[in-house]
């Protein structure tokens, strides 16, 4: 029985023309137009939005790709979903192919976990339902109290690896650091090639950062006990006894690569690639040990401050992103850097969820680590 | 003071570091930084178990930026424990797009006013201030102009409606393009013309973005008086007539009050020393 079902509006929330490219794909692909609204900053930088047609009882979903200046984005994302709210919409379905703070999901020392923080602010203007690509952690979902479809990109570049590395059967995947492996195992499953993994001091110990072990931090006295302390000049110790075990620092081998990788294609598989230090340092071990070409596979291409002149100059070959992230300006600067198109699944995603259809075609082929 | 701490945002550090000085505490250690792909991070450097915590924040310069400090930084105290979270915000933002009103939050709100440090300084720096006239630039600010010209028993107008002789003091909220108080410069001719001796005017919050300064530079003020809720240094540097009422210890004495438990209703008409 099919109930006549209520339009819906594709609206974009980006002020700046180059994050607006993402959505025209889109409502290209669903044959729709883009919804009529003006986004733009005032004079004193606050953030207006004018919604310019009728929303009423119409599901709408807002398309927001995440620039440079990500509190602006956000903010710009939150006033339209909470205009909408107000005029009536039926649904607020928001499109946020790469989801902001995602690395900052954890919590660290005395800081704040401000992907939940994101999460309930998004729910609280008026949003119902997010689709968004490859989150940093899965774990993330949980923080919302709406669904959200986390759609994978491995499809996409998997299909460029296939159709643009020649001989890429000769390639070995490899992951930048121990935490990356599943991710690389279920390109290298699906690929069928062997797997490589990175590991040593050059790693950012953002792990040991994680937890709030270090707070508040121990005061050593002079009498060299170990274990629970108080700070010197009060002599009192109300735990007499407690020795709580040492933590030995972590100390980690020299950088090195587990796997072989001699006289073979080297594609680094990762979820985001944001400060290349880590990339070029990883290129570098790889050629020492006998790659003779380099590929980066990323979903989010953020590329920031100097990342294209430092992959230009490293021993890189190709780095492959998606168009989750606007990067042109990284583009023009460096020519290894390719894009490859998602909004084909995107704009399907939308139409499924809008006719109320199943979106498990969408993650066929998806492994449990991906 | 026991379990308060004072934590500063980005945006007005100065003001800070006065209404620190003031209730004579040290500002709280906080690490605000972005990181390369401009994601803000607040790291607080002290503990705040079971502390009274206030946050101060201005709505100014990159607006969506301080707000996404300010709320971090709230989240990040409350995360840790603090017993209360107090958010000090001297210039509100987005207040032009919905009126702020107390009906629209769901906790408690003390909205101060700058009015008695308006009255000090009118008293202490415009010599003739008994012969002034207060004046609105447009019809939406008479009643905050008519309490003033009460308090200071003098008369008021409304641009365009009264000439009257003497010196003009004009009062706003917010002065951001300066687009009503420049407009009103034609009026302020008509004033001068009329036999006004000088013109004074007196806002709030000076937002001065675009073309303001020059605006102003190119007016008749005699001066420009704001508030420091928003910093000034930058703008006064290209503005000799701009001055600067400092409202820290309006601030300060609200932080001390509430922490305490007291009234706060004393800060509505009396500036403290």
């Amino acid at each position: 029985m099919n109930v006549a079902k209520s339009g819906y509006r594709v609206f974009s929330a980006n002020s700046s023309v180059a994050c607006t490219e993402l959505a025209k794909k889109i409502t290209e692909r669903l044959g729709v137009e883009l919804g009529k609204s003006v986004v733009f900053q005032e004079s004193n930088r606050e953030t207006r939005v004018d919604v310019k047609e009728s929303v009423r009882g119409q599901t709408i979903f807002i398309i927001q790709t995440i620039p440079r200046d990500v509190n602006t984005a956000i903010m710009e994302l939150l006033v339209m979903a909470y205009a909408l709210k107000t005029s009536c919409a039926k649904n607020i379905i928001g499109v946020i192919p790469y989801f902001p703070y995602s690395k900052q999901c954890k919590m660290r020392k005395r800081g704040s976990i401000v992907c939940k923080l994101l999460a309930s602010m998004l729910a609280k203007a008026g949003l119902t339902h997010i689709i968004t690509m490859d989150l940093h952690q899965k774990e993330i979902q949980g923080f919302f109290s709406f669904p959200v479809d986390n759609l994978r990109a491995s499809p996409f570049l998997i299909q460029y690896i296939q159709e643009e590395i020649p001989d890429y059967r000769n390639a070995i995947i490899v992951a930048k650091s121990p935490a990356a492996a599943k991710r690389a195992q279920s390109y290298a499953e699906r690929l069928r090639l062997g797997l490589a993994v990175i590991h040593g001091e050059a790693q950012c110990s953002e792990s040991d950062m994680a937890d709030g072990r270090h707070s508040p931090p121990c005061v050593r006295n002079t009498t060299g006990h170990t274990g629970l302390e108080l700070p010197s000049g009060k002599q009192q110790a109300p735990f007499p006894g407690i020795e709580l075990p040492i933590m030995m620092a972590k100390e980690k081998p020299p950088i090195t690569v587990v796997g072989d990788v001699g006289g073979r294609i080297a594609i680094i598989v990762d979820d985001i690639i944001d400060d290349v230090g880590d990339f070029v340092a990883a290129a570098e071990i790889l050629k020492e040990r006998g790659a003779y070409k380099i590929y980066i596979m990323a979903t989010h291409g953020l590329l920031s401050a100097d990342a294209p002149r430092l992959i230009e100059e490293s021993a890189i070959d190709e780095v492959v992103v998606t168009n989750t992230v606007p990067h042109e300006v990284q583009k023009l600067q460096c020519p290894k850097i390719k894009t490859v198109d998602v909004s084909m699944i995107l704009a399907e995603a939308i139409r499924r969820i809008h006719n109320g259809e199943s979106m498990a075609y969408l993650f066929r082929n998806i492994t449990v680590d991906d | 003071m026991p379990n308060i701490k004072i934590f500063s945002g980005s945006s007005h550090p100065d003001l800070s570091q006065k209404i620190a000085d003031r209730l004579g505490l040290e500002l709280g250690k906080v690490v605000t930084k972005k990181f390369s792909n401009q994601e803000t991070c607040v790291e607080i450097g002290e503990s705040v178990r079971g502390e009274d915590v206030y946050i101060v924040q201005s709505g100014c310069g990159e607006i969506n930026d301080n707000l996404m400090e300010l709320l971090i930084m709230i989240n990040a105290c409350k995360i840790a424990s603090a017993s209360r979270v107090t958010a000090v915000i001297p210039c509100f933002p987005y207040a032009r797009q919905d009126k702020k009103d107390k009906g629209f939050f769901d906790i408690p709100v003390d909205n101060l006013y700058a009015e008695p440090a308006v009255l000090k300084w009118i008293k202490e720096n415009i010599p003739e201030w008994k012969n002034c006239i207060i004046v609105s630039p447009d019809a939406g600010g008479a009643k905050r102009v008519t309490s003033i010209a009460d308090r200071l028993n003098v008369d008021f107008a409304l641009i365009h409606k009264e000439r009257k002789k003497a010196n003009e003091v004009d009062l706003d909220d917010m002065a951001d393009t300066c687009g009503t108080i420049c407009h009103a410069t034609p009026g302020h001719i008509q004033l001068i013309s009329a036999g006004a001796t000088k013109v004074y005017a007196i806002l709030t919050h000076g937002i001065f973005s675009g073309p303001a300064i020059s605006r102003i530079n190119n007016a008749c003020f005699e001066a420009v008086v704001v508030t420091n809720t928003i910093p000034q240094e930058e703008k006064m540097k290209h503005c000799p007539k701009i001055q600067v009422i400092d409202i820290s210890m309006i601030l300060a004495e609200a932080i001390r009050r509430t922490h305490n438990g007291e009234s706060v209703s004393y800060l509505f008409s009396h500036v403290p020393l």
